[in-house]
């Protein structure tokens, strides 16, 4: 499956109405705020149709899987937006995460655990916000230009002194040639970042880098951190290939129409996360150019001044002093 | 004290919203405690043992509670199970600790919840040590969760 999908769920005291963009949303929040009702309102429409007196608009087919059934369930889903109340124990296990890898549907998962089996947007976890008896989805982390900094009123560009990059390949390779009055480090893998953060003393500007595509099930850890500490800032661009493309250093009139509007282009069954399609994508547009792509070993091209300093500019909010 | 386990455990219902439907008393609904956690939280009304009045739902039964209310309530009334309490908000942790300051309760939690600014105690039962603010609780938590 791919595109924002658009339901509407209604019975006669309550009305939700939101879309759903990716192949992982993440529903949280307060208690009372409507999540398992919303679920519920789905699956007595599902089980009983009209006679539920509840109203499902949605292009495609909704589901809902629950407990130890969920397997015989999610066999007979395809091209299908899956619902899944919290409670159930399977959201956190490998299985599952296996099992939903290769599939057509998109999935919205109510919990407040981190998942970290499950490559999550950051944009894509969500609170109900309600008024009365309507309810929409609002973001739970709020960003200007991609910096998330838990409203520390903070004022733009930022001037790292040092960053914490999520990976060891290009992506930190890229950063670390930036500057050489910016020290980098690698935290090899994005869960590495939380210990270091525990482990550093963060006493001067610091910007930790991430994909935003996948580091959801890391905001619950290390949002504090960074609420608390007014040197740490979290920039999640989608992912370094990303801001690769997006930087306008491959002229090809494609990219910007499907940067601006990814969702119509990433088939869920055959990526898992944004950050693989954006990773294939940009391996696709660079061709056999002098900018050929690599993730593992980063072409020495990029670090070329004219287009590290085009790639730089393209950050917003962000200032490097080279 | 409020004693919590962080991350996976064993022995601990997770599915917190089907055991209460399936376990409840009708006389834990209508105690001052639960009367004043389902106003605070559900913003809803105890009407009596099988009735609350919602604003937005009308009159529903104690199995239409929200997941976190029906879960303090069980913490509340079975001391000797330990629940899920990521199926409660943060608007419930004043709740668990107000729960924690009158008796010794054990919950699991697979997420960090936030305890508020202000000092507390909380029991940590994974590195058998007491925290005593958000800060102290988020780099433990953060190991396990």
């Amino acid at each position: 499956m791919r595109g924002i999908h658009h339901i509407i769920v209604q019975n006669e005291s309550l009305k939700y109405e939101f879309d759903i963009k990716r192949n992982i949303t993440v529903l949280k929040g307060d208690s009372a705020t409507g999540k398992t009702t919303l679920v519920e309102m789905i699956q007595e429409y599902l089980i009983n149709g009209m006679d539920s007196g509840v109203n499902l608009s949605c292009d495609v087919a909704c589901r809902v899987l629950t407990g130890n059934l969920w397997k015989e369930q999610l066999a007979e889903a395809d091209q299908t937006i899956v619902f899944i109340d919290e409670g159930n124990r399977f959201v956190k296990s490998l299985e599952f995460a296996e099992a939903i890898k290769k599939t057509s549907n998109y999935y919205v998962i109510v919990t407040r655990e981190n998942l970290e089996m499950l490559p999550i947007s950051v944009d894509e976890i969500y609170g109900i916000r309600s008024s009365g008896k309507y309810g929409g989805l609002t973001p739970v982390y709020h960003q200007f230009y991609r910096i998330y900094d838990f409203d520390k009123q903070e004022v733009y560009p930022l001037r790292p002194n040092d960053m914490i990059i999520e990976d060891s390949n290009s992506g930190y390779e890229f950063f670390s040639a930036v500057s050489e009055n910016v020290t980098c480090i690698s935290a090899k893998g994005k869960s590495n970042i939380f210990q270091i953060l525990c482990e550093r003393k963060v006493n001067q500007p610091t910007l930790i880098v991430a994909d935003g595509a996948a580091f959801g099930s890391q905001m619950n850890r290390i949002e504090r951190f960074v609420k608390r500490n007014q040197f740490l800032h979290l920039y999640l661009p989608e992912s370094f290939e990303w801001l690769l493309l997006k930087s306008g250093i491959l002229r090809n009139s494609e990219i910007k129409k499907i940067l601006d509007n990814t969702a119509e282009y990433v088939e869920s069954e055959k990526y898992f996360s944004w950050e693989q399609y954006f990773t294939e994508l940009l391996v696709q547009v660079s061709g056999e150019s002098y900018l050929r792509y690599n993730k593992k070993k980063l072409n020495p091209n990029y670090l070329q001044p004219a287009i590290m300093k085009q790639i730089i500019d393209s950050i917003e909010g962000i200032e490097f002093t080279v | 004290m409020l004693r919590v386990y962080f991350g996976d455990a064993q022995d601990v219902i997770y599915n917190t919203s089907v055991y209460f439907k399936n376990r409840y008393k009708k006389e834990w609904i209508v105690s001052p405690k639960a009367v004043a956690m389902i106003h605070d939280i559900d913003s809803s009304e105890v009407l009596g043992s099988g009735a609350i009045n919602s604003p937005v739902m009308g009159i529903i039964p104690p199995t239409s509670l929200s997941g976190g209310v029906k879960t303090l309530i069980l913490i509340d009334n079975v001391p000797d199970m330990m629940f899920n309490a990521s199926n409660c908000g943060d608007n419930c942790a004043k709740w668990l600790l107000k729960l924690g300051s009158e008796k010794d309760v054990t919950v699991n939690l697979r997420h960090i919840m936030d305890f508020g600014e202000d000092e507390f105690e909380i029991y940590v039962v994974n590195t058998d040590a007491v925290v005593h603010n958000m800060d102290e609780l988020a780099v433990i938590a953060g190991r396990y969760v």
